[in-house]
């Protein structure tokens, strides 16, 4: 009950702010007045009774205020007076407002939309309950830190240890020829194998119907059953609950629904959110190694394994538990598993591990903190001239017995209204920027597969967003605040300038415009070599031709056809469009260069190498393609021959490979000629015929090995048909579709594109993101340290204008002036443009190391960068000091 | 002024406030009269203290106020005791007898 009084009356308080006042008011003034009469019933004189009362009562306002300050909420009453207070005068200032509000506003927006980017790529939790305890287990090689298992490893690794509540696996979401309706021609969409126990151990509860059993995933090819996502789901069947029990095709076999996985699970994927969920047994109807079998093959390792570590387990034993599994995999498995160790990877850890882009976030997110600092230094330079402005007003206050507290509290709300003000709009900047990545994100992800830019701005990104902006007004408004206060009363009320005469006032702002002008040369610095890093790579080249080039894929596993039927539609495919009019040559390769599917690895061992007893086999990259596809992709032949017709299956094996493997295992020597065993030194021989030009392979970073081998030989199932165009490739579309229509009316076209296109999004436009981004970070910093000082040296001549005039009166002439003004700016620009080079250059060490594999400092970017730099920030200076050095003595005398 | 008159102990103030009520519903005026008149005149409430502290126990809901005509039909506002205030009057009665209990047997021990 008397805490429901006190709500009420709190409420009351704080509503009826003005009929509590005015009850309070009458009361008071009803008791003076019942005084009154009391005194003069008593037999005082009128006037001395009212003299008497108010003394007995000591001042009606005083009362009041006595009273106010004992209600329920004074404090907030108080706080709501200081906000008042605050917004009146920053109103008064709108212009000044405006610009700091704008500027922490880039400043926090930045910040966290770069937050959200490294959020989503290394820390956001798994969609599933209680995520800390899953846990990622890892193959380990010589060449790698995460590497997949085999789906015979998994099982073993599934039966042998204690340490978890359930381990799952599942192999990465995949191309799948989907279907709803027999009839209908299959369309593509994101598959993904996993196994029975996948949403069990979890702790994912279906939304609908239910998940895999168990037992679903025992027998190979037994229980064709399929979850669907929930975004599926919705977009697919409208959200029909009825879909649970209804078949649908899977590349071309009937699987049924049983259940959809709830909205709050999109998968375990960074990028992609599956369309739908197919148990581990069906394997062999979707896209698996050909060349091997899934079941059985302990080195058709294709599976990705997780467990739920149980509470009793700790980290370490995990590990020392799955350490001594991958070791008997080597001893009882000697020829598929030398040298592979196995690890377990907490999610941070797994994360940061098998993809290196966060490194890109982190850099950012480290950027976009510096371009915040600018923008706090500006702030509080800012305050602390109108702080010091109003130091009259505040010296007054003091003088009239305001306490310091509740002044630095009064100042403290001014600069928290402002950041409250620019968090507000750093969340529109924050999440602008998230929709930019969005915006971007058919050029990031050039494929067919549902994957998605994963940034947004949730709940933990909105937080560090409150967070940021709280920080920020402490950064800001602090020190002015203590500054302002700690006042000469005397000295302030006299005169308007308060300025104490001492150095220690100014030293703070120095330091600010010396902090400020070396953050944004660091910024300038890491956005300069950011695009000349992309720049180095896109100079380089990539040693092919990209125009008058269509690309189109296909796999015709998507229909169910077998090895030979596939290998036999694709020789069909391309005699067909080399009869095409307009096609000048055509080619069929498994990746393209610089696509988004990864190219294959492949393990050998050179003829007559003797390997270190550790190592069982060197690992390349390899391409398989058919005896087109260097005269279709313009790459030239150095030594040696291309593939011919004649490398058949039947025909002795053969490889082509790039000029960096040959100088890499043959320095000096020639390779063409040259062995190379498969897998270990027993392996199938295959002769190396030919040298290829080094081109870009994944990225267009360094340079690597790689190996190509014909189709005929190693038979895949997914290719991509190009096809050299004598005029726009665009007009081959219609042809191919044709062409693939006639062979098979069922088979889906997966993609139909001219590669120059794709290779602009792929190799180009991807890192002019990068550039626009940091390049924008850069700008802004250095605009905001132009600002900074342009304010600070104009402020100095305001506040000086008096002296200047006496000393032009006395015969100081212009230049004088103007050198004096000036000579302060640059020795700060000086110390602030030393101290920037030391940050540039730290940065320079941690981009190098972090992202671009390069080491030494670009001295190109500091000759271009520090000079502008200081051009710019001299301007800044230059301005207002010639401003001062044109005052008029009498008129800078009668100033005030 | 002498000691006696301003150096009320925290929380007596209460304690009187309290019991001038329990007389009654009376206005500000009253409460400090009442008040002088049950100490003799040792305390005298100012109405610097007194407001706030009226103030204060209307919010925890002790007393309750309305506007009422004084003796001399002007508008007053008046106080009167609730049922909680009474229940508050007991335990603060009760606290009281035992802390001056307790410090007159401090004060008598030698």
């Amino acid at each position: 009950m008397p805490l429901l009084v006190k709500v009420q009356s709190f409420l009351r308080n704080l509503i009826f702010t003005r009929r509590v006042d005015a009850d309070l008011d009458q009361e008071v003034r009803s008791h003076l007045e019942m005084l009154i009469e009391e005194k003069i019933r008593a037999g005082m004189l009128s006037s001395e009774a009212q003299r008497a009362a108010r003394i007995e009562l000591g001042g009606v306002e005083q009362v009041k205020i006595h009273v106010r300050d004992s209600r329920t909420g004074a404090f907030l009453d108080s706080l709501v007076q200081d906000v008042r207070f605050a917004i009146r005068g920053l109103r008064r200032t709108a212009g000044l407002t405006a610009f700091v509000i704008i500027t922490l506003a880039l400043g926090i927006g930045m910040t966290s939309g770069m937050f959200s980017m490294v959020d989503a790529l290394i820390f956001r939790p798994y969609p599933v309950p209680h995520p800390g305890s899953v846990v990622t287990l890892a193959g380990t090689t010589h060449d790698s830190m995460i590497e997949d298992f085999s789906y015979r490893e998994y099982l073993d690794i599934r039966d042998k240890t204690k340490s978890y509540d359930g381990v799952i696996a599942y192999a990465d979401m995949q191309a799948v020829g989907f279907s709803a309706e027999p009839a209908a021609t299959p369309r593509v969409k994101g598959g993904m194998l996993v196994s029975g126990n996948f949403f069990h151990v979890l702790g994912v509860e279906p939304g609908l119907g239910r998940s895999f059993r168990d037992d679903e995933d025992r027998v190979p090819g037994r229980d064709a059953v399929v979850v669907l996502g929930a975004d599926f789901w919705h977009h697919e069947f409208a959200a029909d609950p009825g879909v649970v029990g209804r078949t649908v095709r899977l590349n071309g076999t009937p699987f049924t629904v049983i259940g959809v996985a709830p909205d709050s699970f999109p998968g375990l994927l960074t990028f992609g959110h599956p369309d739908f969920y197919m148990p581990l047994a069906m394997a062999r109807t979707f896209s698996t190694n050909i060349e091997k079998n899934f079941f059985e093959d302990r080195d058709d390792r294709e599976l990705k394994v997780k467990a739920r570590l149980l509470p009793s387990a700790t980290l370490a034993r995990a590990r020392n538990e799955l350490g001594v599994v991958a070791k008997n995999f080597e001893h009882d498995y000697p020829d598929v598993t030398r040298s592979r160790g196995a690890t377990v990877y907490t999610q941070f850890q797994a994360r940061t591990t098998e993809d290196q882009n966060w490194r890109f976030g982190v850099v950012f997110v480290i950027l976009a903190l510096a371009v915040l600092l600018v923008a706090c230094t500006n702030v509080a330079g800012l305050l602390l001239s109108r702080a010091r402005e109003r130091a009259r007003e505040i010296a007054l206050r003091l003088a009239l017995g305001a306490g310091r507290l509740r002044l630095i509290r009064l100042l403290l709300t001014e600069s928290l209204i402002l950041a409250t003000l620019g968090g507000v709009a750093g969340i529109a900047v924050g999440y602008g920027m998230i929709e930019w990545f969005h915006s971007k994100d058919a050029i990031i992800f050039a494929t067919e597969l549902p994957v998605a830019v994963p940034f947004q701005m949730d709940k933990r990104v909105l937080l560090v967003c409150i967070g940021l902006s709280v920080l920020s007004a402490f950064l800001c408004g602090l020190a002015p605040a203590l500054q302002s206060t700690r006042l000469d009363l005397v000295n302030a009320l006299k005169s308007a300038d308060a300025d104490v005469p001492g150095r220690k006032r100014l030293w703070g702002r120095n330091m600010l415009v010396v902090a400020q002008v070396a953050m944004s040369l660091m910024l300038l610095t890491a956005s300069f070599l950011m695009a000349r890093g992309f720049q180095h790579d896109l100079l380089v080249g990539t040693s092919f031709t990209k125009d008058h080039l269509l690309m189109a894929n296909f796999d015709p596993r998507l229909i169910q056809y077998n090895a030979m039927q596939t290998q036999q539609f694709y020789k069909q495919l391309a005699e067909r469009m080399r009869e095409t009019p307009g096609v000048q040559s055509e080619a069929l390769t498994q990746n393209i260069p610089l696509g988004t599917d990864d190219f294959d690895g492949l393990t050998f061992v050179p003829d007559g190498f003797t390997m270190p007893p550790d190592r069982e086999n060197f690992a390349s990259t390899m391409d398989t393609i058919d005896e087109g596809y260097f005269a279709t992709m313009g790459i030239p032949i150095l030594r040696g021959r291309a593939f011919l017709a004649t490398d058949t299956a039947d025909a002795p094996r053969v490889a082509i490979v790039n000029a960096h493997f040959a100088k890499h295992y043959w320095p000096g020597g020639d390779a063409v000629g040259k062995y190379i065993h498969l897998d270990n030194s027993a392996g199938v021989p295959v002769e190396i015929v030919g040298v290829a030009e080094t081109i870009k392979y994944q990225t267009m970073t360094d340079p690597m090995d790689f190996v190509y081998m014909p189709l005929a030989q190693r038979p895949v199932a997914r290719m991509v048909l190009m096809l050299r165009s004598s005029g726009d490739p665009l007009q081959l579309v219609q042809p191919v579709k044709d062409a693939v229509h006639s062979l098979d009316p069922n088979l889906p076209l997966l993609q139909t594109r001219a590669y120059r296109e794709y290779y602009l999004n792929q190799a180009v436009r991807g890192p002019e993101i990068a550039i626009d981004l940091v390049g924008t970070m850069g700008l802004v910093g250095l605009l905001l340290a132009i600002a900074g000082l342009y304010g600070l040296v104009a402020y100095n001549v305001s506040r000086r204008t008096h002296e200047i005039g006496i000393r032009m009166a006395l015969g100081a002439a212009g230049s004088d002036v103007l050198r004096m003004v000036m000579g302060k700016g640059i020795v700060l620009v000086a110390m602030g443009t030393a101290l920037g080079l030391g940050m540039g250059f730290a940065l320079e060490q941690l981009m190098n190391s972090m992202l671009f594999n390069s080491s030494g400092v670009d001295v190109v970017a500091y000759i271009i960068v520090v000079p502008t730099l200081f051009l710019v920030t001299m301007l800044a200076t230059y301005v207002p000091a010639r401003r001062a050095s044109r005052i008029a003595p009498t008129q800078a005398l009668r100033y005030e | 002024m002498s000691p006696e008159q301003t150096s009320l102990l925290q929380g007596t103030l209460d304690l009187l406030i309290l019991k001038s009520l329990r007389a009654g519903e009376m206005h500000g005026l009253g409460v400090s009269r009442r008040i002088e008149q049950l100490t003799g005149g040792t305390f005298v409430v100012k109405p610097g203290s007194l407001f706030p502290a009226l103030h204060r126990m209307e919010e925890e809901g002790w007393i309750s106020a309305f506007w009422g005509e004084s003796e001399n039909n002007r508008r007053a506002k008046y106080y009167r005791l609730s049922k909680a205030g009474e229940k508050q009057l007991e335990a603060e009665t009760k606290r009281w007898s035992r802390i001056s209990l307790a410090i007159g047997q401090a004060l008598e021990a030698s």
